[in-house]
C-alpha cells in the first residue's frame, strides 16, 4: 500500500494544479494520513449504526455512454450509436458532463466535517468514451466540492478499443489511477453474441496500452455463464487473462435480467445457458485457477492481488456511506439510499431541483431502522472473505440476534458452507462454535458457500426479519 | 312499520353492498339492530339477510293440513332435481321465469361453480288446483336435495318433513345407484314415491326401458310414471296435481301442543340463527315461548316465516308447514337438528329425530401462506354455523403448528368445506391427507380410536393385538359389459362381493363391502374411468371389520413429518410408500443439503429417495447501486421460505402437502 501510495502521489500534482498552489494537497496527504489512521479508529470505535451517517470519503459517478447496448445490459446507459467513432465532439457527452458537474456542486455539503474523498470510481456505461477534457471537469469538480485524498483510489471503467495510449495517458495525468477492463471473454464468438462492441485482437490491443502506459492497478473484468459459453473457453479466458497479468480480476455471473435482449431469449439454465450445475463448474474453475495464480478471492466476484483489492468497492461492502453523481446512480448517505433517475430528461430535472434546493433528499432525516441495518451489514459483509465482524454486530445489534443467526447456520456451520474464524482468522470446527469464545468472524466458504450466497444471506434475512 | 322502515334507509346508505331495494319495494329490512350491532361484518354468506321480506297476500290460516303437501325431489347425481324444482317454482309463479339463474335453489358458490347442490333447499308455492271438483289453493312445500353420496344425510333430513318424493330419473341413463339409495330411504320412510322420469327431450331417453327398470327394481307401477323435460317443460303439467292428488298430506293434530321438528339452522350476520323447522303438531306464533328438548334452553320466537324462497315473514306457522324460525339463538350449536322445539311449559313426546351424523373421513385443516391460527379458527367456527355436519376439534403437527382436526362426511363434502373455507370466508388452508377413523387395540387392553395417523405410535411400546377399519356396503350399477373390470378393481380394493344382479337387460348391479379407506380416495374416478363414465356407484356405512393395518411414516432426513403419516393396509404400504416418496420428490426443491426422503413402517425403510444438494443460485454482482435491488430479491427469497413448512431444517413448500391429497 505504502508504495504504491508514494509512487502515484507525484502524478496528482500535476492532477490538480488548482490546489498545489494554494497549497492544500501537502494538507490534504497529511489529513490522508490522519484519515487513514482515523479509518482504524472508526473500525473498533464507530458502531454499525453510526457508520453510515458519517460524510462519505469515496464518490461514485456514472458515465453512461455505450456505443451501443450489449445484450445482457439493463443499466441506465445512453447508446451513441457505433458509426459515429468521434465522440470528442459529441454534444450529448458535453451536456451531460456539464449536468453531472451541477450535480456535483449543488450537493449539500458540510466542507468542516467533510473529509476529502478517498475513492473515486467513474463507472458506467463505458466512461472511457467520455474525452479526457470532460473527464477532467468532473474530477475537478469533485476535487473542488470535496476535495481529493492525494493517494486516493481513482478508477475507470474502460473498454477495449475505445481508447488509445494518448488518451491513456492523459487520464492518468488526471489521476486516473485504477483501470477496470471490460473484457469480458477471449472468444470473438462470444464477445459477438454478447454484442459487445470489440473483439478479441482489441482486448490484446487495450491490455497493451494499460501496461505500456504503467498503470499499475488494474482489473481485468470477465463475464462467466454465458450462453454457448463451453468450460474450455472459460479456462481459456482465464488463462489468457493469468497471463495478462492483472493485478485484480472481476468475474461477473451472468444475470440474465428481464428486460434485455438475453432475458428475451434465453432462459436461466437451459440451453444455450449451462444449467446450475455447469455455471457452478466454471465458477469453481475461476475460483480455482485465479487462488492458484496468487490471487485473493476477496469477495464473491472479485479476486486481487495482496494490497489490490478495491478500495472503493470496499466501502459498499463495509456498508459505508458514499456519494453517487450521475444518471440512475445510487447514493448512500445518512444511511439512506437514494437512486437518481435513470432516464435523462428526469434527471437533468432532478439537478436542476437540487439546485433550486427543492430536492435534497441526503439531509432528509431517514430513520434507520437497525433490523434493516442489519440486514445491509449480514448481505454485504457475507459477500466477502473477511465475512461479517462479529464484535461489531454484536455492539450494534445484540447477542440474541446474533445467536439466532448461528442458530439458523447450524447445519450449514456443519456441512461447511459457513465457516467461523477466530481473532487470527482460523477455523474454528463447527462443534466448537457455540462454546468458543474468541469468534471474531462469520463467513461463506469459497466456492461452495459463495455459490449459495443468496440462499445463505437470506436464511439470516429470515432470522433478522422474521 | 315505519321506524324500522327508516333503519333500513339509512343502512342502506351506509352498508348495504346490494340493490335489491331498487328492484322490489317489497323489499325491507326489518332489523333494526342488525344496524346497531357493529360487531357482524358483512360476508357473502349473508345473502339471506338481503332477502327478509313481507307478503301481505300470504295469509297461512288459509291452509289446513289437508291444503298442504310437503315432498323432496329425489335422484342421482345430475338427473335434473334442481332443474325441474326451477321449473315448478315458475309454474307456480314463485320466481319469475328467466329472472335469475338456472338451478335457483344452487345459492352457494361452490354448487354454482360444481353444477351440484349440496345442501338441501326448501321452497314452498302455491299452487291452484281442481280438487275434489272446485278450485283449491295448496300450499306445497318443495325440498330440492343433493344427489352426492356425501350429501345422504341431507336427503334423510329432508324427509323428515316429507310426505312424498318426487324420484327423478334421467330418461336416457336410467336407475343409478344414488336413484336405489335415495329410493330407499324414502321407502323406509314410508313415503308415496312418484316417478319421474326426466329429460325425456335427449335423443337417447328410453322411457320405456326406465319404466321396466323401475318395475323390476322398486317394484314401482309403470303406469304411475310421469314423463317431463325439465329442460322444455314437456309433460311438467302433470306434476304438481300428481303431488297434491297422491302424496297425503302431513298428519300431524292441529289441536294438540306445538311440536317441531328443527330440520336445519345457519347462521344469518343480522338475524342471528335461523332455524328451518317443520311443525308437527299445534301452532307456531310470533311471540311464543319455545324450548328445545335437547338443551332444555327456551327462546322467544322473534320472527317466523316461510321460504318463498326467500325468507318471507307470516308471523305464524302451522300444523304441517315448514318454515323458518328467528328466536335469538347466540349460535347454531343451540341449534341441534333433529332436535324437538316445543311450547314451554307444555309437555310432549320429542320427535324420533335424526341419526347422528357419521364422519367417514377426517383430516387436518391448518393455516396456509402464514396466515395464522386465529384467521383460520374464525372462519372455521363460522362455517360450521352453516355445515353443521362437519366435526372439528383442535390438534396440532410440528410440520404444520396448530390447527383443527375435522371430520367430513365424505370426500367431496371435505373439498367443498375447504372451498367454502376460502370463497365465503378468505381462509387460506393446508389440509393433510384424509384417513378414515381406525380402531387399534394393544396387548395391555387399551384401545386407541385413531382419527389422525399422527397420533399413533410408530414403534408401540404394547403389541398390536387388533385393527379394525370401517367397511362400506357399495352399491354398483354398469353396463353388463364392465363385469370383469368392476370385480377386478373392486378385489385389488380388498372388496367382498356380496351380490350380483341384473336390472335389465344391459345393466348389472353388484353389492360388495369394501374397506371404506378403500374408496374414500380414487375410487370413483377409476370406476369411471374404467367404465367410460357409465357407472355409477353409493355407499352405505357398514360395520368394523379386523384388518391388518400398518402405520407408515414419511420421513425428511430421517425426520418424521407427523402430517404426512398414514395409516394402510399392510399389503399396500409399500406401493404407497412408494408413491409418497415419488410425490414428495417432485415437489419439493433443492436446498443447500442433501435431502433424503423415506417411507417406513416403524424402523423399517421401504421407500427411499434423495433431493440432491442445490449447488448454485443466483450470483449478482453488488455494488452500490444494486444494494437495494438485491436486497429486496433476498427478501422475496425469504419470504418464498416462509411459506414454507418445516420439518428440522427441510422445508417443505405447501404444493407438496396439496399434491399428496391427490390420491393415495
Ligand atoms: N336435456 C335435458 N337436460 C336437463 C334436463 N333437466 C336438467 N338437465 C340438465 O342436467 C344437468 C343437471 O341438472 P341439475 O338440475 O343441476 O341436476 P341435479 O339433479 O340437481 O344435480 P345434483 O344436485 O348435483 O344432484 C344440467 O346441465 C341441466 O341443464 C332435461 O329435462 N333435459
Ligand atoms: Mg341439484
Amino acid at each position: 500500500m505504502m508504495a504504491f501510495r508514494s509512487a502515484f502521489t507525484p502524478l496528482l500534482t500535476s492532477a490538480f494544479p488548482t490546489r498545489t498552489t494554494s497549497g492544500t494537497l501537502s494538507l490534504s496527504t497529511f489529513a490522508n494520513s490522519l484519515t487513514e489512521h482515523c479509518t482504524q479508529t472508526v473500525r473498533q470505535n464507530v458502531s454499525l449504526l453510526d457508520l453510515c451517517k458519517l460524510p462519505p470519503a469515496s464518490a461514485y459517478v456514472h458515465l453512461p455512454f455505450c456505443r451501443k447496448r450489449c445484450h445482457y445490459c439493463d443499466f441506465p446507459i445512453i447508446a451513441l450509436g457505433s458509426s459515429s467513432d468521434h465522440h470528442h465532439d459529441d454534444p450529448r457527452i458535453s451536456s451531460y458532463v456539464e449536468t453531472l458537474c451541477r450535480e456535483i456542486m449543488a450537493t449539500n455539503s458540510t466542507p468542516s466535517s467533510c473529509p476529502p474523498l478517498q475513492t473515486v470510481f467513474l463507472g458506467g456505461g463505458t466512461p472511457s468514451l467520455v474525452p479526457p477534457r470532460l473527464v477532467s471537469s468532473v474530477l475537478d469538480a469533485l476535487s473542488s466540492k470535496f476535495g481529493v485524498c492525494g493517494n486516493a483510489e481513482i478508477s475507470m471503467e474502460m473498454d477495449p478499443g475505445t481508447f488509445n495510449a494518448a488518451a491513456m495517458k492523459e487520464l492518468m495525468g488526471l489521476g486516473v489511477n485504477r483501470v477496470s477492463l471490460g473484457v469480458q471473454s477471449f472468444q470473438d464468438e462470444l464477445l459477438k453474441c454478447c454484442g459487445r462492441a470489440h473483439g478479441v485482437d482489441e482486448i490484446f490491443e487495450a491490455v497493451e496500452i494499460v501496461k505500456s502506459c504503467g498503470v499499475e492497478n488494474w482489473s481485468l473484468d470477465l463475464i462467466s455463464s454465458l450462453p454457448h459459453q463451453t468450460p474450455a473457453m472459460w479456462e481459456e479466458s482465464l488463462h489468457l487473462t493469468i497471463q495478462a497479468q492483472p493485478t485484480h480480476v472481476s468475474v461477473y455471473d451472468l444475470q440474465v435480467e428481464q428486460d434485455t435482449k438475453f432475458g428475451f431469449l434465453y432462459t436461466p439454465g437451459e440451453f444455450p445457458l449451462p444449467s446450475e450445475n455447469q455455471s457452478a463448474e466454471l465458477y469453481k474453475m475461476a475460483s480455482r485457477m485465479l487462488s492458484n495464480a496468487g490471487y485473493e478471492h476477496y469477495e464473491i466476484s472479485s479476486y486481487g492481488k495482496t494490497g489490490y483489492r478495491c478500495r472503493h468497492n470496499t466501502t459498499y461492502w463495509k456498508n459505508k456511506p458514499f456519494y453517487a453523481f450521475g444518471l440512475g446512480s445510487a447514493s448512500y448517505i445518512g444511511g439512506v439510499r437514494f437512486s437518481r433517475p435513470r432516464r435523462l430528461r428526469e434527471y437533468t430535472n432532478y439537478v436542476q431541483a437540487l439546485e433550486n434546493g427543492v430536492a435534497d433528499h441526503t439531509q432528509s432525516e431517514g430513520i434507520v431502522e437497525p433490523k434493516d441495518l442489519a440486514m445491509d451489514v449480514v448481505m454485504l459483509s457475507l459477500r466477502t472473505a473477511d465475512g461479517l465482524d462479529l464484535k461489531s454486530f454484536r455492539e450494534a445489534f445484540g447477542d440474541s440476534i446474533l445467536l439466532s443467526i448461528f442458530e439458523a447456520y447450524r447445519p450449514y456451520l456443519e456441512s461447511g458452507l459457513v465457516i467461523c474464524l477466530d481473532e487470527q482468522r482460523r477455523n474454528v470446527a463447527a462443534d466448537e462454535v457455540m462454546s468458543n469464545e474468541k469468534l471474531a468472524y462469520l463467513r461463506l466458504s469459497d466456492p461452495d458457500g459463495f455459490l449459495l450466497s443468496n440462499e445463505l444471506i437470506s436464511v439470516a434475512f429470515a432470522v433478522i426479519c422474521p | 312499520m315505519p321506524s324500522l322502515y327508516r333503519a333500513s334507509k339509512s343502512l342502506k346508505s351506509h352498508r348495504i353492498p346490494f340493490n335489491l331495494f331498487h328492484i322490489n319495494p317489497n323489499f325491507r329490512r326489518l332489523d333494526s339492530t342488525a344496524y346497531l350491532n357493529p360487531i357482524f361484518g358483512w360476508t357473502q354468506c349473508a345473502f339471506f339477510a338481503s332477502q327478509f321480506r313481507e307478503d301481505p297476500s300470504i295469509d297461512l290460516n288459509q291452509f289446513p293440513s289437508d291444503r298442504i303437501r310437503n315432498f323432496s325431489i329425489i335422484a342421482h347425481v345430475d338427473h335434473g332435481k334442481s332443474t325441474l324444482a326451477d321449473r315448478l317454482l315458475e309454474l307456480t309463479a314463485t320466481i319469475r321465469k328467466g329472472h335469475g339463474q338456472p338451478q335457483y335453489l344452487d345459492k352457494l358458490q361452490v354448487e354454482r361453480e360444481r353444477g351440484i347442490t349440496v345442501k338441501a333447499q326448501t321452497a314452498t308455492m302455491f299452487h291452484t288446483h281442481k280438487y275434489l271438483g272446485t278450485d283449491t289453493k295448496f300450499l306445497l312445500n318443495l325440498i330440492d336435495t343433493p344427489g352426492h353420496v356425501d350429501f345422504s344425510y341431507e336427503v334423510s333430513r329432508s324427509l323428515a318433513a316429507c310426505q312424498g318424493v318426487l324420484l327423478v330419473v334421467d330418461a336416457a341413463q336410467g336407475v343409478q345407484a344414488q336413484t336405489v339409495a335415495n329410493f330407499y330411504l324414502a321407502f323406509e320412510a314410508n313415503l308415496t314415491v312418484i316417478p319421474v322420469i326426466n329429460k325425456i327431450d335427449q335423443p337417447t331417453a328410453d322411457p320405456d326401458r326406465v319404466k321396466e327398470q323401475l318395475k323390476s327394481i322398486f317394484d314401482l307401477d309403470p303406469n304411475e310414471a310421469l314423463l317431463t323435460s325439465a329442460k322444455t317443460g314437456l309433460g311438467l303439467e302433470q306434476v304438481l296435481p300428481a303431488v297434491i292428488e297422491r302424496i297425503p298430506h302431513p298428519p300431524g293434530n292441529s289441536s294438540s301442543p306445538l311440536r317441531m321438528l328443527l330440520l336445519d339452522s345457519y347462521y344469518d350476520e343480522y338475524k342471528g340463527v335461523i332455524c328451518h323447522v317443520a311443525v308437527v303438531d299445534g301452532t307456531l306464533r310470533k311471540g311464543d315461548k319455545i324450548s328445545s328438548a335437547a338443551t332444555g334452553q327456551s327462546y322467544e320466537v322473534l320472527d317466523v316465516g316461510i321460504m318463498h324462497p326467500e325468507l318471507t315473514q307470516t308471523g305464524v306457522l302451522l300444523t304441517g308447514q315448514v318454515g323458518y324460525v328467528v328466536s335469538g339463538m347466540r349460535s347454531t350449536k343451540e341449534a341441534r337438528v333433529g332436535d324437538t322445539l316445543y311450547q314451554t311449559k307444555s309437555i310432549v313426546e320429542p320427535l324420533p329425530g335424526f341419526k347422528p351424523v357419521k364422519h367417514m373421513v377426517f383430516s387436518g385443516l391448518y393455516p396456509a401462506d402464514g396466515s395464522d391460527f386465529e384467521a383460520l379458527s374464525n372462519a372455521i367456527e363460522r362455517l360450521t354455523c352453516n355445515d353443521a355436519s362437519v366435526s372439528v376439534t383442535k390438534e396440532s403437527s410440528s410440520a404444520l403448528g396448530l390447527g383443527f382436526r375435522c371430520g367430513f362426511l365424505g370426500l367431496l363434502h371435505m373439498d367443498v368445506f375447504h372451498q367454502r373455507l376460502e370463497q365465503e370466508h378468505g381462509a387460506h388452508v393446508i389440509s393433510t391427507v384424509p384417513t378414515v377413523p381406525y380402531i387399534f387395540e394393544y396387548s395391555d387392553d387399551s384401545k386407541v380410536h385413531v382419527q389422525n395417523p399422527a397420533m399413533l405410535p410408530s414403534n408401540p411400546k404394547n403389541r398390536v393385538t387388533a385393527c379394525w377399519e370401517p367397511t362400506v356396503i357399495a352399491t354398483i350399477i354398469f353396463p353388463s359389459e364392465y363385469v370383469g373390470a368392476i370385480i377386478t378393481l373392486c378385489s385389488e380394493r380388498r372388496g367382498e362381493q356380496l351380490e350380483y344382479s341384473f336390472i335389465d337387460s344391459q345393466r348389472a348391479l353388484m353389492k360388495y363391502r369394501l374397506p371404506l379407506r378403500e374408496i374414500v380416495v380414487d375410487f370413483y374416478n377409476e370406476l369411471k374411468s374404467l367404465t367410460s363414465g357409465y357407472a355409477s356407484f353409493d355407499y352405505e356405512e357398514a360395520e368394523y371389520q379386523a384388518s391388518d393395518l400398518v402405520k407408515l411414516d414419511i420421513l425428511l432426513n430421517a425426520q418424521p413429518v407427523d402430517a404426512m403419516a398414514t395409516i394402510v393396509h399392510r399389503s399396500k404400504a409399500q406401493r404407497v410408500g412408494r408413491e409418497l416418496v415419488d410425490k414428495l420428490k417432485k415437489f419439493i426443491d433443492r436446498q443447500m443439503f442433501e435431502i433424503t426422503i423415506q417411507a417406513a413402517l416403524g424402523s423399517k425403510i421401504i421407500a427411499r429417495e434423495t433431493v440432491s444438494a442445490m449447488r448454485k443460485n443466483v450470483l449478482a454482482k453488488c455494488y452500490g447501486g444494486d444494494v437495494t435491488r438485491k436486497k429486496k430479491l433476498l427478501e422475496k427469497q425469504k419470504e418464498g421460505k416462509k411459506r414454507m413448512k418445516r420439518v428440522g431444517s427441510v422445508d417443505i413448500p405447501q404444493e407438496a402437502f396439496h399434491e399428496l391429497l391427490k390420491g393415495s
